[in-house]
C-alpha cells in the first residue's frame, strides 16, 4: 500500500491506470492539465506500458483514443470543457457508432470561472450527446468514478463522460494505492462498415439503438450506489429535500454535519443522466420541496419533472452564474429553511460583515499579468509601438495579458486570433478601408487551430499582419513541451515540426522570423510587414517573434542578466509600470519616482529600450 | 470530526502552494486525512493567491468564509482580502510590520470576534539570512510559535527539513529557528 498527496487530476490518474486504461490523449487546458502528466508519473514508476500522447487539439485527442477503444481496448481522452466543445463533432458521433473497449471521456468544468471563457456545463454537452455522465463529489470519488465509467462505457458500449469541476481538479487529498498493473488486451479491429463507417439509413437504427441503451442505463442508474442514493425510507415525509450533484454535494453533507443535522433527506446525483426517474420520483414524493443545488447549470433541475415543488436556478433560489461556495451554499440552504418553515443551520454570519469591511479597505487590485522577463511583454510593446491604431484580434493562452498592454482587443476561442483578423479586413474592406490589423497568437494555439484560419484567409485574400509569439512551450497551463521542440510528453523523442514550414505551408509569401528582445528591430520588422501587407501586392505577412519562456526555460531565456538601476532622469510618467507593465517596475510615492524590484526583476534587460527618458541604465 | 482549516495567502510566486505542502506533509505524517483546494493557471499569474488546507476528515475542499481557523499571509494586503475567511475567535499571522498590521480600519471588527492578529516582518528575516524566497517557511515557523492547532513546531521542522533542497536546507533551519523564537516573544 503506497500513500501520496495527490492533486484530484493525480487522483484520476491513478483511477485511469488502475480502471486498466492502455492509451490516454489529451490537450493541456486549466483545469484539466495535470491529468495526462500525472498518468505519466504513474504509469513509469509502475513500468506499465500505457500510451500517452499530448494530442495536437482535443478533436484529435479524442478521435485517437476512440480508434483504440473500437480496437477493443480501454482508452480515454481528458481536456477541460471548452476543448469539448472542440471535440464536439467527435463525440456526438461517437455516441451513435459507440466502442467495444471501455472509452471515457472527462471534461473539466470551470465553475467561477477561474481560467477560462465560459462557466459552460459539460453535463449540457452530455445531454445533447446523450452520452451518459458522471459528476464526482470528491477527488477520491473521482478515481473510483474513472473505474465505474469504463465498466459501464464497456457494458453498454458507449463512450462515458466523466465531469469533474475545478475543486476537484485542484483539490490535494491524501490518497492510498496498491501496485498498479499492465492491462495488456490486444488490439483487435474488425472490420464492420455499417457500424464503423455507418451512412445515414444506418445512423437512424444506431439513434434507435442508443436511445435503447439509456432505458437501461437509467434502470441501472437508480440503483447505483453511492453515486445515487437518497436517505428517505418509505411512508417518511418532509417539508424540504435537497437534491445535489457534484462538488455542492460534498459541500453540502460536510455542512449537515458541521452542524448536525440529521433532519434534511438528500439526494445525491453523482450519476444524473441517463435520468434516474424512479429514485428521483421516490425523493420528490416524500417531500414538500426540493431545493435543487448543481453545479453550474440546470441540468437536473430541468430533468426533475413537477416543477411546482422544485427550487433552484429557476426560481431564484440558486444564483445563475458563479462558482457555488461553501458560504453561498449556506446561505441558500438556510434560506430555503427558513421558507419552509424550518430552523437554518445557522444564524451567525460574520462573513458578511468582514466582505463588506475588505470592501470598504480599497484594497489593491491584483489583475493577473505577464511574468517578468517575459517575452510576450516585448512582443506587445512592440507591436503597439509600430502600428499604434490597429485591431488587435489575439487569442488564448499567456499573451490573453497582453490586453493589460493595449495589445489585445480581442479573444473568442482557440484560433479566433486569426480567424477574428480575416474576419474584420473584410468587413472593412467592404467599406472600401483598408484597417490595420495585428493579430497574435500563441505557438501551441497556432497548431491547435491556426492553420485552418490562415489557410482561410490567404485564400480569400485577406490582409493583416499575424505575429506567432512562439516561446517554445505551452506556458499558462503548466509547461507542456511544444510541437517545434519534438519532445513528447514521457520523454521520449518526437518528431520536431518547424512554425515556419506550416506557415509557408499554409500559402504565406511573407516570413520574418524576430527576437522580440531585440525591440528596435522587432519594432521595424512590424512596420515593414505592416506596409507590405496593404501593398498592392501584399497579403498576409506572418513575424514568428521568438524568444523562449522566461519561467519554463529559464536558462535559455536569460543568457545574459542585467542588472537594471532607475536614474534621476526619471520623471515619474509611469510608462514602464503602467503600459509596459513590468512588475518588477515600482512606482516609488514618496520619491515620485520607479524603482526596481531586485526579488521580481529577470534581468532581462528589455526595459533598457523602453524609457523615454533613457533613465533605466543597467548598474556599472 | 471537526476539521483544522487553514488558509494561506500571498501573491503568485510567494510559494504558498509549497508553504501547503509543508503544512499538509506534517498533518499526513501525523497521520491525519487531509483536503486542500489550490490555485492554479491564468489567476496565478501575478494575481492574488490562496490555498485551503483542511486537517481532517472533510469531504469538501473548499474552506467556507466565516470558518477557518487559521489565516497566515504573506502580505497585508492579502491578509485583509482573505480576512473574511477566519472565524470567530480564530487567529491571523502576517509577513508585515507590527506596528502597521492590523490597520486600525478593522480592529473593531477583530475586537467584536475575537479574533487575534500577529504580525512579523518574515521576509526582511529571510533576506536578512540571505533566502528571501523562504519568507514562506518564515511564516509557518512563526506560526508554529504559538502551539496552535494540531501541527507541532517540531514535527512542522522536521518536515521543512525533509523538504528543503541540500543546498539551501542548513539556512532554512536557522531562518526557522529565528522565526520560532520571534513568535515566542508574541506568546
Amino acid at each position: 500500500m503506497k500513500q501520496a498527496f495527490l492533486l484530484g487530476n493525480g487522483a484520476m490518474a491513478l483511477g485511469l491506470l488502475e480502471a486498466g486504461c492502455q492509451v490516454l490523449t489529451s490537450y493541456p487546458g486549466t483545469p484539466s492539465s495535470e491529468i495526462l502528466p500525472e498518468t505519466v508519473r504513474f504509469s513509469k514508476a509502475a513500468d506499465l506500458n500505457t500510451v500517452i500522447e499530448w494530442s495536437v487539439n482535443e478533436k484529435v485527442a479524442f478521435d485517437n483514443a476512440f480508434a483504440a477503444a473500437i480496437s477493443g481496448k480501454r482508452a480515454a481522452c481528458c481536456m477541460k470543457m471548452v476543448g469539448l466543445n472542440v471535440a464536439a463533432d467527435s463525440f456526438m458521433s461517437a455516441a451513435y457508432i459507440g466502442n467495444i473497449g471501455g472509452f471515457v471521456v472527462i471534461s473539466c468544468d470551470d465553475p467561477g470561472p477561474h481560467s477560462s471563457q465560459t462557466e459552460q456545463d459539460s453535463r449540457f454537452m452530455a445531454r445533447i450527446a446523450k452520452v451518459p455522465v458522471l459528476d464526482p463529489a470528491s477527488p477520491q470519488e473521482a478515481r473510483a468514478m474513472i473505474k465505474a465509467a469504463f465498466d459501464i462505457s464497456e457494458e453498454f458500449q458507449v463512450p462515458v463522460l466523466v465531469r469533474p469541476a475545478i475543486r476537484i481538479c485542484h483539490a490535494r487529498q491524501n490518497i492510498s494505492y496498491e501496485e498498479l498493473k499492465s492491462n495488456l488486451t490486444p488490439a483487435v479491429f474488425t472490420r464492420e462498415p455499417t457500424r464503423w463507417a455507418s451512412t445515414p439509413k444506418f445512423r437512424f437504427l444506431q439513434h434507435k439503438a442508443l436511445n435503447e441503451k439509456h432505458v437501461k442505463i437509467a434502470e441501472k442508474f437508480n440503483t447505483l450506489v453511492p453515486y445515487n442514493r437518497h436517505t428517505i425510507q418509505p411512508e417518511q415525509t418532509f417539508a424540504l429535500g435537497i437534491v445535489v450533484g457534484g462538488v455542492p454535494s460534498a459541500v453540502v453533507e460536510d455542512l449537515f454535519a458541521e452542524f448536525n443535522r440529521d433532519d434534511i433527506p438528500m439526494l445525491k446525483l453523482g450519476a444524473p443522466y441517463p435520468f434516474p426517474e424512479n429514485l428521483a420520483n421516490q425523493f420528490m414524493d416524500a417531500c414538500d420541496r426540493v431545493l435543487v443545488i448543481e453545479e453550474t447549470d440546470t441540468v437536473i433541475e430541468y430533468m426533475l419533472r413537477d416543477r411546482h415543488k422544485t427550487w433552484g436556478r429557476l426560481t431564484g433560489h440558486v444564483p445563475m452564474e458563479g462558482e457555488l461556495v461553501p458560504e453561498k451554499i449556506l446561505a441558500l440552504v438556510n434560506q430555503a429553511l427558513s421558507e419552509s418553515g424550518l430552523p437554518p443551520l445557522s444564524t451567525t454570519d460574520t462573513a458578511t460583515q468582514a466582505f463588506a469591511l475588505t470592501a470598504s479597505l480599497d484594497l489593491p487590485i491584483r489583475k493577473p499579468t505577464l511574468c517578468p522577463g517575459c517575452p510576450h511583454r516585448a512582443s506587445f510593446y512592440a507591436i503597439r509601438k509600430a502600428v499604434p491604431k490597429a485591431i488587435y484580434p489575439s487569442d488564448i493562452g499567456c499573451y490573453t495579458l497582453g490586453s493589460n498592454l493595449g495589445g489585445v482587443d480581442t479573444v473568442l476561442d482557440m484560433g479566433a486570433g486569426i480567424t477574428m483578423a480575416s474576419g474584420f479586413w473584410h468587413a472593412f474592406q467592404q467599406d472600401g478601408k483598408a484597417k490595420p490589423i495585428i493579430a497574435t497568437m500563441g505557438d501551441s494555439t497556432f497548431f491547435h487551430s491556426g492553420t485552418t484560419g490562415l489557410i482561410n484567409a490567404v485564400y480569400n485574400d485577406a490582409r493583416f499582419v499575424l505575429v506567432i509569439l512562439d516561446n517554445g512551450i505551452t506556458a499558462m497551463t503548466g509547461m507542456q513541451p511544444a510541437i517545434t521542440q519534438g519532445a513528447r510528453v514521457d520523454g521520449r523523442k518526437g518528431n520536431a515540426i518547424a512554425l515556419e514550414t506550416i506557415v509557408k505551408g499554409c500559402g504565406v509569401d511573407y516570413l520574418q522570423v524576430v527576437d522580440p528582445y531585440d525591440v528596435d528591430h522587432t519594432i521595424a520588422e512590424i512596420k515593414k510587414a505592416h506596409e507590405w501587407a496593404l501593398s498592392p501586392e501584399g497579403g498576409i505577412a506572418v513575424i514568428i517573434s521568438r524568444h523562449p519562456c522566461v519561467i519554463g526555460l529559464r536558462d535559455q531565456a536569460l543568457p545574459q542578466i542585467f542588472e537594471v538601476e532607475i536614474t534621476d532622469e526619471c520623471d515619474d510618467c509611469g510608462l514602464c509600470h503602467l503600459r509596459f507593465e513590468c512588475p518588477a517596475m515600482v512606482r516609488n510615492p514618496d520619491k515620485k519616482k520607479t524603482e526596481i524590484n531586485p526579488v521580481l526583476c529577470s534581468g532581462c534587460g528589455v526595459c533598457l529600450n523602453i524609457c523615454p527618458k533613457n533613465a533605466v541604465q543597467t548598474v556599472s | 470530526m471537526k476539521t483544522c482549516n487553514f488558509v494561506l495567502s500571498g501573491l503568485g510566486g510567494q510559494g504558498i502552494l509549497f508553504m501547503t505542502k509543508i503544512l499538509a506533509q506534517t498533518a499526513l505524517n501525523k497521520g491525519y486525512n487531509i483536503l486542500g483546494a489550490e490555485t492554479h493557471g491564468m489567476a496565478q499569474r501575478g494575481g492574488s493567491v490562496v490555498s485551503h488546507l483542511k486537517i481532517g476528515d472533510a469531504g469538501s475542499s473548499l474552506i467556507r468564509a466565516g470558518a477557518g481557523d487559521f489565516l497566515i499571509s504573506m502580505d497585508a494586503a492579502e491578509a485583509y482580502r482573505f480576512l473574511p475567511w477566519v472565524r470567530p475567535g480564530g487567529m491571523v499571522f502576517v509577513n508585515g510590520s507590527n506596528d502597521r498590521f492590523p490597520d486600525e480600519r478593522v480592529t473593531p471588527f477583530l475586537a467584536e470576534h475575537h479574533i487575534t492578529c500577529f504580525a512579523m516582518e518574515a521576509g526582511k528575516t529571510a533576506l536578512e539570512l540571505g533566502a528571501p524566497r523562504s519568507t514562506n517557511l518564515a511564516m509557518v515557523a512563526f506560526f508554529s510559535a504559538f502551539g496552535q492547532g494540531p501541527l507541532e513546531a517540531e514535527a512542522l521542522r522536521t518536515t521543512v527539513e525533509a523538504a528543503s533542497p541540500d543546498s539551501v536546507k542548513q539556512i532554512n533551519l536557522k531562518i526557522f529557528d529565528v522565526c520560532h523564537d520571534e513568535g515566542r516573544k508574541l506568546c
